[in-house]
């Protein structure tokens, strides 16, 4: 498979890769590990003008303990996530979500952790090559005006599939942004915009530099369900935090339930998640409600676009928060 | 879009060669410079079978640019043997009839040889996962991950291994 015509510039410095983005904007991609990005090119879902290479980017590949909090670079592999301590010790839904991304023969070595944030939403109606989708009329997402996921849609319906952030959305953790002569701190909650086809908050000439995710005695784990154990997006996952009150340590102060692979954005639970604050870590049957009431809630947004059968995706997600609150409960 | 005159290491020699920018590792591998054993199948990532190696880890040819490998050291299946002389694990994968159709064998044998660099006796559990990104549509991989098992250390109960003696 060819990859279309583009021009490559290999910015020697984050200055200079700034400037080519305010140059170029809209017309250029950046290319980190580029196991996304290439294969959406080669299918003709992307024809950038320009790719800007992170290459020789070194300074955004790190993982750092700073100020209660990991700060980890947009541009480190995810190999470097999976083997780091301090993530194992304290974000441990990013690990085990890091360890679930494609197979260590492809993404861990070459893709990175912005890479898989930043990864655009699916559909199986778009995600196809040019010669399928030359079939049927353009959707939504590819510039027309009909959705084959869900009938009557008046906009795009594709689901945000990425493991990385529903991991990191479970760990309430914040992104760091930046534009030439600007630099802006979101919170991955609010960096979603629920449209299918921007999915992400975020200008063209903008650049995410790290991640921030706070140390605060949270336990987190993070569980999937996919067609295989390799190479596959999930269909449905789930990633989960509990914190424990400073004052008693068997009762919960906090807990963050997030679904992922169901929406155009990784679905934070509020209510779910509160109806979990003030009870005991080894409160199964609190759990078990809780599960519950996410499934009743994400499966609203649920929509027949990334294989198995809908039915069966939202009555795993049940089973999956389950299985996630009780292992993050039971850590340490 | 300009041509681009660049070097690659491959296999402990550098090799120059005039590409666009948009041509690939693999392309450049098999079209340029006639390196065929990295082979391409699904060519988006999904089958393994242009494994090869950049500084020692596996990444797959056919989603890396080659104006990215510019600086890496490459390695290619053509790079195991010393001469004409199998490695280990080549001779394993074939002791053990690890190989049925062949396609998938460059893939496989690229992603277990940097695992037994890694790890030299590695489980069942740790082969199978390290091959996990490699897709065979013959063997049904027991061969393989006994080729790969054994070739670091070949067992006494084996017939396979012991054939070799």
């Amino acid at each position: 498979m060819l990859l279309p015509r583009f021009d490559y510039l290999d910015p020697k410095n984050l200055e200079e890769a700034l400037d080519l983005l305010a140059v170029h904007k809209e017309d250029a991609k950046v290319l980190a590990g580029g196991t996304d990005l290439l294969v959406r090119m080669k299918k003709g879902l992307l024809t950038p003008k320009v790719l800007i290479s992170l290459k020789s980017l070194n300074e955004l590949s790190y993982i750092k303990e700073e100020a209660g909090c990991i700060k980890i670079g947009a541009r480190t592999p995810l190999a470097d996530i999976i083997a780091s301590g301090p993530v194992q010790d304290n974000a441990r839904a990013l690990s085990q979500a890091c360890e679930k991304v494609g197979a260590i023969t492809m993404q861990h070595y070459r893709g990175t952790i912005g890479g898989n944030i930043l990864q655009d939403n699916r559909c199986h109606h778009y995600n196809q090559s040019d010669f399928h989708r030359s079939g049927h009329q353009a959707c939504h997402k590819n510039g027309g005006k009909t959705c084959y996921a869900r009938e009557n849609a008046d906009r795009c319906n594709s689901t945000c599939q990425s493991d990385g952030s529903t991991a990191l959305m479970a760990l309430g953790a914040k992104l760091v942004l930046l534009s030439k002569g600007q630099e802006r701190t979101v919170d991955l909650d609010n960096f979603y915009t629920a449209d299918g086809i921007m999915p992400h908050d975020m200008e063209p000439h903008e650049l995410l530099k790290e991640i921030i995710i706070p140390i605060n005695g949270a336990r987190s784990a993070y569980k999937r369900l996919a067609y295989r154990s390799a190479i596959d997006y999930p269909i449905v996952c789930a990633g989960v935090l509990v914190r424990p009150s400073d004052s008693q340590k068997d009762r919960i102060d906090e807990a963050r339930i997030v679904v992922g692979a169901m929406g155009r954005a990784p679905l934070f639970l509020a209510q779910a998640s509160s109806s979990l604050k003030g009870k005991k870590l080894d409160d199964t049957d609190a759990f078990k409600k809780a599960a519950d009431a996410s499934m009743d809630s994400a499966a609203t947004f649920a929509v027949h676009n990334v294989g198995s059968t809908l039915e069966y995706r939202c009555s795993m997600i049940s089973p999956l928060v389950l299985q996630g609150l009780k292992e993050a409960a039971s850590e340490k | 879009m300009e041509k681009i005159e660049i070097t690659l290491n491959i296999n402990g020699k550098p090799h120059e060669v005039t590409i666009y920018p948009n041509d690939t590792l693999l392309d450049v591998l098999r079209d340029k410079l006639d390196l065929t054993g990295s082979k391409e199948s699904c060519g988006e990532g999904v089958c393994g079978s242009c494994t090869v190696h950049m500084d020692g880890k596996p990444v797959r040819a056919c989603l890396t640019l080659a104006m990215e490998a510019q600086d890496a050291e490459i390695k290619t299946v053509e790079g195991l043997a010393n001469g004409d002389e199998l490695s280990n694990l080549q001779q394993s994968f074939i002791d053990h009839g690890a190989v049925q159709c062949g396609f998938c064998t460059p893939g496989m044998l690229m992603s277990a040889d940097a695992l037994l660099r890694e790890n030299p006796k590695p489980d069942e559990k740790t082969i199978r996962k390290a091959l996990a990104g490699n897709i065979c549509r013959c063997t049904g991989y027991a061969k393989i991950v006994q080729a790969v098992a054994h070739a670091a250390q070949p067992q006494d109960n084996c017939c396979d291994c012991k054939s070799k003696e």
